[in-house]
């Protein structure tokens, strides 16, 4: 039962350090810009997809890929800010219309460009660690752990050391006062996109020999990602962090002792549980009169 | 340049002389060919998901139907009657949706013509139910699971989805009687359920045990190391995929092999199993049970096999689409077309119930394993399904080989209470489906 219990925290410890990716880019650009990005899910395909076409069809070395595949899903969302966000600044439900429309575009051109069935990437690596007995860790697991652990450590020092950082947390607490204070909007917004396009960009690359890309694969991961930042408070980085890891511990231990069916109605539960007992979420703060 | 210019405009006289003269031309090249009548094409309608993520139920089947089409009509055609009738397949994507696979039946039969459905079924059938019933069109589904007694036009003329599956199990505990503990996971719809049930009767008619509940996950799930946690832990001899689709059947072996697993995989497809080969071992593949051989197989040569020839077809798939996109459906919807146009041919019409009443004419058909009886009453409320030997495939140094062919209505004889029984308790009898 020991090796059960603990073989189940591995499984958690891999699924909340590549949601808290996903969650915390969300919740950087929504923080941000106040936009709903409903392309973020895409956005982690699209990274996916650039280590199929670098690392599986031209033999790229995987690292190589995965840092291509960060660039890459954060020039893309420097060019959703650009042509679609900057635009429609003062109209979110707009900004949230574009980025449907945007997330369509991506999984049209994933399709046209890779076909419509789950891509094949050979596995990096195979060797894995045997934690005790029977229960393991595979590096491509533990590359992803230790990836995101070091990503979420740099944009904290990032976020709180630099003056770009501050700039954006400036623009997230309020961004009439940060302009006020002679902080462009246009470029902290810039920034936020290529930052949070680009972790969910990498975190979709980590985890792309492990999932079997298709072009559809962002639907699931999007659904799981509102609810983390419901759950963690919307807009609060450090919400989205807990709230990843509380989300992925509760799923993973309810899918390995009960059902993963029941596992995504627990998920649901929290949520609700969450908006009913303190509804700004776990680190949100009331709404200032 | 004023005048030039306007003797160059085209005046109301002109453009009408001119359009006379052109439907004149069109007329002219269009009537001998409907006069002489040298020539006739009847519409197939190809119902299926052609992308997401049961894509692989769709496509590769679209792809096999037109290799079909073109060596049908390459030959001429395919005779009715006095008449030869070439064959054109349109497709619409219904992406596995109830509601785009109605949209899609109401166009097929209204806006194209065409005289025949086929499709995969499963959660799509609903959407099509009541338009084919009042259409009165044929439609064919690879999953019997959607037949009951009000079905009176839809046919399962190929799969006998799940019930196929009970030969692989009786070949797995004719062939490894040590491997006696099971579990079994599937995706939580249509096609994971009445799969389920099937397995659990199959087991229990083998004296295998099922040591823990069959785990249920949700059809969205990417990680699958939780679910492969959980199916491990009872330390099982036999992991059954079910029913499970291709894009859940390579992470969940990938994830088996990175947990360790070492007893025997049994599933109802390996859809591009070189891939999953290739993620883990020939090792560890080696004795994977499934059901949907590769068609190079010589095993499909034999006498009684009715798919025309197997092996060519799978060459000319290969050389199209290559062959690492071969499917369990590559060859399915082709076989039914075979049905189809042999009971044209008999009925002498490509009228949906004239093909229909030609079909089941006798009781009996040439399915693409041998010959076949329909059946269906006892399970769906209607004999609608065609059934007769399935193979069992196992995957030997990395290659799909052809163990067997096993009898399914021998199979139903011995042990049809089970079947009920499991079906009944998970709610997938026809008197039970909503």
């Amino acid at each position: 039962m020991s090796d059960l219990i603990l073989q189940t925290i591995v499984n958690a410890v891999y699924a909340a350090s590549y949601m808290s990716l996903i969650a915390v880019g969300l919740v950087l650009i929504f923080g941000v810009m106040g936009v709903i990005n409903f392309a973020h899910g895409e956005l982690y395909m699209a990274g996916a997809y650039v280590v199929v076409a670098l690392y599986a069809e031209s033999g790229m070395p995987f690292l190589v890929a995965v840092v291509l595949g960060l660039v890459f899903v954060g020039l893309l969302g420097l060019l959703m800010e650009i042509s679609l966000f900057r635009p429609l600044r003062d109209n979110p439900l707009g900004g949230l219309i574009a980025s449907i429309g945007f997330l369509l575009i991506l999984q049209t051109t994933a399709v046209l460009g890779f076909g419509v069935r789950m891509a094949h990437i050979p596995p990096p690596t195979q060797e894995k660690i045997e934690l005790l007995n029977g229960v393991v860790l595979t590096h491509q697991r533990l590359l992803v752990i230790i990836a995101s652990v070091a990503l979420l450590s740099l944009l904290y020092l990032f976020l709180h050391r630099t003056k770009y950082g501050w700039a954006m947390r400036a623009c997230a607490q309020d961004r009439e006062a940060a302009a006020l204070q002679g902080i462009s909007l246009s470029q902290v917004s810039r920034l936020a996109m290529f930052i949070g396009a680009g972790l969910a960009g990498v975190a979709g690359a980590l985890t792309a020999p492990l999932v079997s890309p298709t072009p559809y694969m962002g639907h699931s991961v999007i659904v799981t990602a509102f609810i983390i930042i419901i759950v963690g408070g919307i807009g609060q980085l450090e919400g989205a962090i807990v709230a990843a890891i509380l989300y992925a511990f509760v799923h993973t231990f309810v899918t390995t002792f009960f059902d993963g069916v029941i596992a995504d109605i627990t998920g649901l539960l929290l949520m609700l549980m969450v908006l009913v007992i303190k509804p700004t979420g776990l680190f949100g703060a009331k709404d200032r009169v | 340049m004023k005048n030039l210019l306007a003797r160059t405009r085209l005046d109301r006289r002109d453009f009408l002389s001119a359009s006379a003269a052109a439907m004149s031309v069109a007329a002219t090249g269009v009537v001998p060919k409907v006069a002489f009548g040298a020539e006739k094409t009847v519409k197939i309608g190809f119902l299926a998901p052609l992308t997401g993520a049961v894509a692989a139920w769709g496509k590769p089947g679209l792809d096999g139907c037109q290799i079909w089409a073109d060596w049908v009509n390459d030959a001429g055609g395919i005779k009715v009657g006095d008449d030869s009738y070439k064959v054109e397949f349109i497709s619409y994507d219904n992406e596995y949706d109830p509601g785009k696979a109605r949209a899609g039946a109401a166009k097929l039969i209204k806006e194209d013509g065409v005289k025949f459905i086929m499709m995969l079924g499963g959660d799509t059938w609903p959407g099509v139910q009541p338009i084919a019933e009042n259409e009165g069109m044929l439609v064919s589904t690879l999953l019997p699971s959607d037949l009951t007694p009000n079905t009176k036009t839809l046919i399962a003329p190929c799969e006998v989805h799940p019930i196929y599956n009970v030969t692989g199990v009786e070949w797995l505990a004719a062939n490894k009687p040590d491997a006696k503990k099971a579990v079994i996971c599937a995706q939580d719809d249509a096609l994971g359920k009445p799969s389920v049930a099937t397995y659990l009767a199959a087991f229990e008619a083998a004296g295998i045990e099922v040591v823990d509940d069959p785990l249920f996950f949700d059809p969205a799930t990417t990680d699958f190391a939780p679910v492969m946690t959980r199916l491990l832990s009872t330390n099982p001899d036999i992991l059954c995929l079910d029913t499970c689709y291709a894009d859940y059947v390579h992470p969940l072996c990938e994830q088996a092999f990175q947990q360790g697993f070492k007893g025997t995989i049994i599933s109802c497809t390996a859809d591009f199993y070189p891939k999953i080969v290739e993620k883990t071992s020939k090792e560890f593949m080696e004795g994977f049970i499934f059901q949907f051989p590769d068609f190079d197989d010589p095993a499909l040569n034999q006498p009684g096999v009715n798919f025309p020839k197997p092996n060519e077809f799978y060459a000319e798939y290969a050389k199209r689409y290559g062959e690492a996109e071969w499917g369990a459906v590559s060859w399915e919807y082709a076989s039914i077309m075979d049905l189809w146009a042999d009971a044209a041919g008999k009925a002498g019409s490509v009228e949906p119930a004239d093909v229909l009443k030609a079909m089941k004419e006798g009781g009996t058909g040439k399915h693409a394993f041998g010959d076949a009886k329909w059946w269906g009453t006892e399970l769906f409320g209607i004999d609608n399904a065609l059934v007769g030997n399935w193979p069992v495939v196992v995957i030997e140094n990395g290659k799909a080989v052809i163990k067997e062919f096993r009898s399914i209505p021998d199979w139903w004889d011995k042990h049809k209470d089970l079947m009920v029984k499991h079906m009944t308790a998970l709610g997938q009898m026809w008197n039970q489906r909503g």
